[in-house]
Formats: structure tokens, C-alpha cells, sequence
């Protein structure tokens, strides 16, 4: 709460010095008020196998794990995750990025995430609970029609069993 | 109509009575009795709140509803009485004003010059006329309680002979009859609600109807032949409606408006929840809606602002999500999707919604809108 408090103050004067009207000032703290309600729930109610938190002092940069979910060639794997809330944040969607290398069709080398709700489907009325929640139920069931990385989308629709053996493998070697 | 043989009876008496009392008015004895009457309804409230705890509320709600309305229904009929009386006697108010007085130095003068026996009289008669509200279903247990009340009067009446004060007498009456207060404060419920409509005066008549059907009643009988002052009640019957409009009309702890009712009571929430039963039923309905206005967020879930009133009456979409009004303005600015189903905000509940919020912002948001609609 103090961290927060101190970083919104500090982002709404940039936002000001920067030339924002007093509509982004006032998103700026709308923003960081409701970052702080999500940080809040999400400590007292995680989604299962997961985690999130500010980075250090910045409500704005926060840092998610993804437990790769059993039955799946991520099981066991600790994902971390980037996330990059925007200044307007509930009306835009964060940006999630994987730190961890994950062999999957969905993301490509550089960890962005190809999902509709991060995108064109975000709404404000979601989470960083529900966005992870997402991210992980993409462990389960990638989205070889919609791939970021086409050859690993191709591999999945061909040979699912290769694919999750590579999978399996780049698993135990980033994320364990 | 017996009632109406009494109302046009009983100016003249009531006048004399004036004549006679009029020398022997104190104004302090006035103020004392005002006190004293205080302190009796304090005393009632207390015993009757003991008594009454058991009771169904319900029960009691639906018979004073139907009292009430019956009573409403009778001073209706009554009006062209009370309206020849106006007439008769000029100003409506002066009429009441004047009976007031009269009726208090009427008691004064009988509670001074007769002493004990003709208060009791008068004691009596209140209970009789608040033994005669309750219902068919409630005269076992008030009947019980004018039983109690009479055997406790008559003690009194002695203990009053020492202390010479007639307050007391009424104080252990009232004291006894507690089984039947509820009804007499409905009465005097029911007659306040009534006296906005009809000028006072209707509430004169119902009382003087309430009492004549309460001579007759089972309990003064008793008392009566226990007291041995049949004659004497009889002499005092037409002033009755004089001694009961004493009673719930200048003594009465509260007004319409509760502005003189004593606020440190400690039953002022039984007591209110005679007058109160129709408000509870209005604050019901906006307690629902507020409900269910405030069952899906009590704040913006957008946002986590609190929702204020003209948020949460606030349905931009068909889908029922709510959010608050400057999420929704920000929402049609960029996206213009309802953030619950993620559909395009429909043009017209938005338009009926900000109109409530009038001026600039209806104008904008309909610009949006349509700009909206427009490009896409």
C-alpha cells in the first residue's frame, strides 16, 4: 500500500509533466487504485498455481509464476511471467510476456503471448487473476490456429507427440 | 344516530362547564397535569413494553390497519357533523381549542371540587374507552388486564384520598390497563393521521363515537358496582368525549410529526413502529432496489470506486453489468464494448440513462454514441 501510493503519486506528476490532460491524470490514479484492489485480492484469493506481485516498487511492473499444470509436457516447470500494466490500464489490456523459455505454439521467442483477451478481447472487467487463469489454461489446450511460433503449431498439429516431447524437454531445461 | 344526538348535545354542556371552570383555572395546575401525563405515558410505555414483548407484531399490525381504517371510514361519515359544529361554534381550530380547554377544566374543576370519587369517575371512563379498541380476538387478555387495572384502581383510589392528586389516580389506571394501551396509542395513531385531512375536528366525533360504544362496554360495569358510583358516571357520560379528547387529544405524548414526543423513550421504536409501518413498507422498496442494484458490485468493477446511487440505477447494458459512470464514459471513448458481454454498447439505454444526468453530458454521450454507431 505504501509502495503503491508512492508510485502513483510519482506516475501521475510524470503523467502531468509529460503534457497529460485531466482525464490520464486522473486514470493514472484510477489505475494504480485498482492495481492495489487486485494486488489485494489477489494475495487473498490466488488462482491455483500461480502467483503474482509487484516488482519491486513499481505497482505498474509486476512479476507472475505459472506452475505448469500436471498432465501437460509443462508440468513442473515454474513459468515467470512479465507484466507491463499501461498507464490506462483496466481500459487496455496489460502486457504479459513469458520470461521463461517455453516451447509452445502461442509464444513466440521473445515470451509475447499470442491471446485474444490480452488483445482485441481484453475487457476492463478483467483481472490479472483472470488473465492468468487464461494463460495457464493455454498450457493445457494451445491454439495451433491462431500460433505465434508457426513451426511449433505445425509440429503440435502433426505430431502432437514430438511436440510435447520437445516440449517436455525445453521444460526441464528453462523451467525447472 | 345516537353519536349525533350526543355531538349536538354536548356544547351546551360543555359550556357551562366552561362558565363554571373558567374561575377556578390555574395555570400551573394546567402544566402540572401536562407533566404528570408525561410522566404516566413514560410509565405506560415501560410496562407496556414488558408486557407487549411476547406479542405478534403482525397480528397487532393487521388489526390496527383494519381499526384504522374503519375508524377513517366513520369520521368520514362524521364529517357533516363535525362541519355543523365548526359552523356553529366559527373557526374550526378556535372550536377545538375551546373544547380542549373546557375539557381540561372540566377535569380540573371535578378533579378539585369532587375530589377522589368523581376522578375515578373520570379514570374510569378512560378505561373504558380504551378497554372498548381492542378487537374480538383481543378482549380475553385485555379483559384480564381491566380486571388487574380495576382491583389495582380501587387500591389506588384509597392511596390517592392521602396524596389527593389526581394524576395519580389516572397514572395507576393507565398503570393497570396496559393490556390496552396499544390500542389507544393506535387511536391516537390513527386520529393524528386523520387530523391533517380533516381539521380536528373528525377526531372529536370518533372519540365520542369510540366512547359511547365504550360505556356500554363489560369492564366499567364491574368497576362501577365495585366503586358504587353508577349515578355519578351517568351524570359525567356526556362529558366523556371531552375527557377522552383530553386525553389523546392535548395530552397526546406525540403529534403527526413526533416533534413532542419524548425522544429518550425507551420504547420510541415500538412506538414508531405503529406510524412507521407504512414508511417501513416504502423503505423496503428502495432497500431492494438498492439490493439489487448492489448485489452484483458495490463498487465499480472497473475502477473500484464505490458506486453512488446514480451509478448503481445505472444499466448501460442488457447484460447487467454495472459500472460507474465515468468507466462507462471512458469505455464509449476508446472501445465502446460493454466490458461484461463485450458487445457494443447499445445506443438507447445510454441515451436513457445519461439523460438523467442532464445537459453536457447527455449531448456528449449521445454524440459518442452515435459517432460510434456511425463508424462502425
Amino acid at each position: 500500500m505504501m509502495i503503491g501510493g508512492g508510485r502513483s503519486s510519482s506516475s501521475s506528476s510524470t503523467a502531468t509533466a509529460a503534457g497529460g490532460t485531466w482525464v490520464s491524470t486522473t486514470s493514472v490514479s484510477a489505475s494504480g487504485k485498482r492495481i492495489q484492489r487486485e494486488m489485494s485480492e489477489l494475495n487473498a484469493d490466488p488462482p491455483p498455481h500461480c502467483s503474482a506481485a509487484p516488482k519491486g516498487d513499481n505497482l505498474f511492473h509486476w512479476v507472475a509464476t505459472i506452475i505448469g499444470p500436471p498432465g501437460t509436457p509443462y508440468q513442473g516447470g515454474i513459468f515467470f511471467l512479465d507484466i507491463a500494466f499501461p498507464s490506462d490500464y483496466p481500459f487496455q489490456p496489460p502486457k504479459v510476456v513469458f520470461k521463461t523459455r517455453i516451447y509452445h505454439c502461442n509464444v513466440d521467442a521473445a515470451g509475447n503471448l499470442s491471446l485474444d483477451i490480452l488483445k482485441d478481447s481484453w475487457s476492463p472487467a478483467l483481472t490479472i487473476s483472470k488473465v492468468l487463469t487464461a494463460i495457464r489454461s493455454i498450457f493445457s489446450n494451445p491454439d495451433p490456429y491462431s500460433p505465434l511460433t508457426s513451426g511449433v503449431a505445425r509440429l503440435y498439429l502433426a505430431d502432437k507427440a514430438k511436440h510435447d516431447e520437445i516440449a517436455s524437454e525445453w521444460t526441464l531445461r528453462f523451467a525447472k | 344516530m345516537e353519536s349525533d344526538s350526543i355531538s349536538h348535545t354536548s356544547p351546551p354542556s360543555a359550556s357551562n362547564c366552561k362558565d363554571i371552570s373558567r374561575k377556578k383555572r390555574v395555570g400551573t395546575s394546567l402544566s402540572c397535569f401536562h407533566f404528570h401525563f408525561r410522566f404516566l405515558i413514560f410509565f405506560i410505555d415501560v410496562l407496556f413494553f414488558v408486557v407487549d414483548f411476547q406479542r405478534s407484531a403482525k397480528l397487532k399490525q393487521c388489526k390496527l390497519d383494519a381499526r384504522r381504517e374503519q375508524w377513517l371510514s366513520q369520521s368520514a361519515v362524521k364529517n357533516k357533523v363535525c362541519c355543523k359544529e365548526g359552523t356553529n361554534d366559527g373557526d374550526s381550530k378556535q372550536t377545538q381549542r375551546g373544547e380542549r380547554d373546557r375539557s381540561l377544566e372540566n377535569f380540573e374543576m371535578r378533579g378539585t371540587a369532587e375530589a377522589n370519587g368523581e376522578v375515578e369517575n373520570v379514570s374510569v371512563q378512560h378505561e373504558s374507552d380504551s378497554e372498548s379498541f381492542p378487537p374480538n380476538s383481543h378482549t380475553s387478555s385485555s379483559l384480564l388486564g381491566g380486571m388487574d387495572s380495576g382491583t389495582s384502581f380501587t387500591n389506588s383510589s384509597s392511596s390517592s384520598t392521602s396524596s389527593g392528586g389526581c394524576c395519580s389516580g389516572s397514572i395507576t389506571e393507565e398503570e393497570g390497563g396496559d393490556g390496552c394501551l396499544d390500542d389507544w396509542e393506535a387511536v391516537a395513531d390513527a386520529l393524528a393521521a386523520d387530523d391533517d385531512k380533516q381539521e380536528l375536528d373528525p377526531n372529536e366525533n370518533n372519540k365520542e363515537n369510540l366512547c359511547l360504544g365504550s360505556t356500554p362496554g363489560l369492564e366499567p360495569n364491574p368497576q362501577l358496582g365495585s366503586n358504587g358510583e353508577g349515578s355519578d358516571l351517568k351524570n359525567s357520560e356526556p362529558e366523556c368525549p371531552r375527557m377522552v379528547q383530553r386525553a389523546t387529544g392535548t395530552c397526546r405524548a406525540w403529534r403527526a410529526d413526533d416533534t413532542f414526543r419524548p425522544q429518550t423513550l425507551p420504547n420510541l421504536s415500538k412506538q414508531r413502529s405503529f406510524p412507521a409501518t407504512d414508511r417501513r413498507f416504502g423503505q423496503g422498496g428502495v432497500s431492494w432496489m438498492r439490493n439489487s442494484a448492489f448485489s452484483v458490485p458495490s463498487s465499480c468493477p472497473i475502477c473500484y470506486e464505490d458506486l453512488d446511487f446514480t451509478d448503481s440505477s445505472f444499466l448501460p447494458c442488457l447484460c447487467g453489468f454495472r459500472l460507474c459512470l465515468f468507466c462507462h464514459k471512458r469505455i464509449l471513448e476508446e472501445d465502446g464494448r460493454c466490458p461484461g458481454c463485450r458487445k457494443p454498447y447499445e445506443n438507447d439505454p445510454v441515451e436513457a440513462e445519461a439523460s438523467v444526468q442532464g445537459g453536457s453530458l447527455t449531448t456528449r454521450l449521445l454524440a459518442r454514441s452515435c459517432s460510434m454507431i456511425a463508424r462502425s
